[in-house]
């Protein structure tokens, strides 16, 4: 929706002017929407989505605990992508995903994806660095739309991995398999450390 | 038709009527019922049921959906609300969106808001500080605002009724900037902490202590607890999604049920208050005009006294909205103060440290506190270039952190060996008074309307000089203690945050001796209105350093049982 037709909208809305401060924070609400509509929802392909879950299982394998595929971690992903993001990640995520595509990731024997997956993280070195160092000047409002369409998004192995951890050690078997999970300690107290000892989540 | 008419308003009339149903309303609720009254209570939002209606507070964290993150956009459409540390993806239904109840920020002004049923009491910090006696008679001290029209003794018997029901863990320090309460067993301190509070001893002999906070969390329930369907506090800390335990106090789990149940309360939930009711001949106050939220039309309801304890601002509103000829400039407003000399707390500045100590140990469970350095500025006289103090927050916790690099196996075994931090972190934050002026106030805007054509609030409220000098002294002083406790690594931050984030506005309808110079009396009642009763933050005369709730709730208790007394003696 265009931005001033969506103001015009909430307007009537909220039935009557609006104030300059109400006017920002619902500038910056149409932006969001804006930035939904950059922002359309991740079209993967079937080779795709096995990408995601071959790589994450990479990331996070089945050993003697559960891996990254048996916790539903490459669908979590691809959820989180869709409702978390926003379009330079969108774009970042995609752009990831092309070249495994194109370097027939999934034809690969094991040695030949773990020296993809080596390569991608020492680019991804430099890729931080261009992300870091990237300036974000907040103009008015009509400059997000614009920033978003060229801002560098959070590099694709950084969201892999990131995600990947996340949705591995929430999940119910990843945290279980992993730690103590203790909802209801019922205390704080001092503890004198003991060697081996599961590492405790509350 | 007039026998209609009169059957009509007789099923809409009440003893009392009580507007708002958060912390104070739900005081005020259980006081008014208690003592027989047969009870309006007017919440604005929707019914949150004690357990029921906490959809959050048994999940797990598998089973929130993005694990506790905010979907894309809910930040960017809610700029106020999502700066508040409590809202996220399990607490996000307590909170007012930005743009569902829109208000005008003259001056930046964070305004967080919980409207339904218990308001605010699901989502508060839970400290429970009492104010001393250095903090009624501040401003008479030394020469702000105007004097409190009562002091510590009025209210120390109300603290302690307040106490025993709701629920207050606490240490007995023996301070008198800040007495001891009706304390179940304190929580306890860790090693780092205790550390800092046997430093703080050492070095300032007894001038600085630092104890454990007090705090509304049932560590040992006793009969009148468990009377409430209450029970002991797990330490979840899952506190703002609703306490299913009834851990800790709130209007939901504890004076809520506690009025309905002496079948005198009668709740009506969807109801946007536009005004108070003022009855020219009869001199009095006669009634609430509503607008029900659902069918938008505007309805009234009559009772001999209300409560008015809709939250600091909302009241300075529906007030300043109640107008007859009598009252022009808004209800009991005769001195053209209502809506001036609000104030906050200025929780802008920090300071974090690491502490080389104990590292042989670390701790196991969690704590829904922390520790608490009371006033020690401007206390028994004026030692600065700024009026008053701050009092402190003070915790230290062990980190632990993992080799994340890498990926497969290593990776995996890596994550199941964190290594504790080689010190303990440690910080405090600032909570400091500041000093109610007549330029910081809020008003009805004339063109602007909300959702429900009642006048927009405009909000102008900002810091002073005193409180950048305040923040600077208090960055002078905790660097000291830190230092002298011989923590490393100190850095200050001043994160310039606006004001009202702090979630204290206070004032508006201020008590006072002087009708000519404040709106209440020492009865929290209105100089002109006397059925009007006013015992939330609005009618805070001074802002203290402590967390403010405890005090509404003993003002609320003890204007109630007034209430109730004068309406015996037909003073009302």
């Amino acid at each position: 929706m265009h931005r001033r037709e969506a103001l015009a909208k909430v307007s009537l809305l909220l039935g009557g002017a609006l104030s300059g401060p109400t006017l920002m924070a619902l500038g910056r609400w149409d932006n969001a929407a804006a930035g939904a509509t950059l922002r359309d929802k991740l079209n993967l392909s079937a080779q795709q989505k096995q990408i995601i879950a071959e790589v994450a299982e990479m990331i996070i394998p089945r050993t003697d605990t559960v891996g990254a595929k048996d916790v539903g971690v490459p669908a979590f992903i691809e959820m989180m992508i869709n409702d978390c993001y926003y379009s330079p990640e969108h774009r970042s995520f995609m752009a990831g995903l092309t070249e495994l595509e194109g370097l027939k990731f999934l034809q690969m024997s094991a040695a030949q994806k773990t020296d993809a997956l080596k390569q991608i993280e020492q680019k991804t070195k430099e890729q931080m660095k261009a992300y870091n160092a990237q300036t974000i000047k907040f103009g008015d409002n009509q400059d997000l739309e614009a920033m978003n369409a060229v801002k560098l998004g959070l590099p694709f192995w950084r969201l892999m991995k990131e995600l990947t951890l996340l949705g591995y050690y929430t999940s119910e078997g990843g945290m279980k398999a992993s730690f103590e999970y203790v909802p209801s300690p019922g205390k704080l107290e001092l503890t004198k450390l003991k060697p081996g000892q599961k590492t405790i989540v509350y | 038709m007039t026998n209609l008419n009169i059957s009509a308003i007789k099923s809409r009339t009440y003893d009392a009527i009580v507007i708002g149903s958060g912390i104070s309303g739900g005081w005020a609720a259980k006081e008014l019922t208690g003592k027989g009254l047969k009870t309006l209570v007017l919440e604005r939002g929707r019914e949150v049921k004690h357990v029921v209606d906490y959809p959050t507070a048994q999940l797990h964290p598998w089973e929130l959906e993005h694990r506790g993150q905010l979907k894309a956009g809910v930040a960017e459409a809610n700029p106020v609300v999502s700066k508040c540390y409590a809202f996220g993806e399990a607490t996000e239904q307590f909170f007012v969106k930005d743009a569902e109840h829109p208000y005008i920020q003259e001056k930046p002004f964070d305004w967080i808001r919980g409207y339904q049923m218990g308001g605010k009491s699901l989502l508060w910090a839970r400290q429970t500080q009492r104010w001393s006696e250095f903090d009624f008679e501040g401003p008479a001290r030394d020469g702000f605002a105007v004097d409190w029209p009562i002091r510590y003794a009025d209210i120390a018997p109300w603290y302690s009724y307040v106490e025993k029901f709701a629920g207050i863990s606490g240490n007995r320090d023996g301070l008198p900037q800040l007495p001891d309460g009706e304390f179940l067993p304190p929580h306890e301190m860790n090693c780092a902490e205790q550390h800092f509070s046997q430093s703080m001893a050492k070095e300032y002999g007894g001038a600085r202590p630092m104890i454990i906070g007090r705090c509304a969390h049932i560590t040992q329930p006793q009969p009148i607890h468990l009377e409430q369907g209450r029970s002991k506090c797990a330490h979840r800390t899952l506190c703002e999604r609703g306490c299913p335990l009834g851990g800790y106090f709130s209007s939901n789990a504890s004076t809520l049920p506690w009025a309905a149940k002496t079948g005198k309360m009668t709740f009506r939930p969807d109801s946007v208050v536009h005004s108070i009711i003022y009855d020219e001949k009869k001199q009095k106050a006669t009634g609430v005009r509503i607008i029900d939220s659902n069918t938008k039309q505007m309805e009234e309801y009559y009772a001999k006294i209300i409560f008015v304890n809709a939250a600091a601002l909302n009241t300075n509103l529906i007030l300043l909205n109640s107008t007859s000829n009598r009252f022009p400039n808004g209800l009991g407003n005769d001195s053209g103060l209502l809506g001036k000399y609000v104030a906050f707390h200025n929780y802008r500045a920090g300071i974090n440290a690491t502490y080389e100590g104990h590292l042989d140990k670390t701790t196991d469970g969690r704590r829904p506190n922390s520790g608490y350095i009371p006033r020690f500025r401007n206390l028994l006289k004026q030692e600065t270039d700024f009026l008053r103090g701050y009092a402190s927050g003070f915790g230290a916790n062990r980190g632990q952190r993992e080799d994340r690099n890498g990926w497969g196996e290593d990776l995996k075994t890596g994550i199941l060996k964190p290594k504790l931090d080689d010190f303990w972190s440690v910080g405090s934050h600032m909570m400091g008074e500041t000093i109610p002026k007549e330029s910081n106030f809020v008003a009805l805007d004339k063109d602007q309307r909300d959702p429900w054509g009642i006048p927009q609030l405009r909000i102008s409220v900002d810091y002073d000089d005193n409180d950048v000098k305040m923040t600077k002294d208090f960055f002078e002083q905790l660097t000291e203690m830190y230092t002298k406790a011989g923590f490393k690594n100190i850095r200050t931050y001043d994160s310039n945050r606006t004001p009202g984030l702090d979630i204290h506005e206070m004032g508006g309808v201020r008590m006072g001796k002087d009708p000519k110079t404040s709106l209440l009396n020492a009865w929290n009642q209105l100089h002109h209105c006397k059925n009007v009763f006013v015992t939330d933050g609005a009618s805070m005369t001074s802002t203290s350093t402590q967390n403010p709730s405890l005090t509404y709730m003993a003002l609320t208790a003890r204007a109630a049982d007034y209430a109730v007394k004068e309406m015996k003696k037909k003073n009302l």
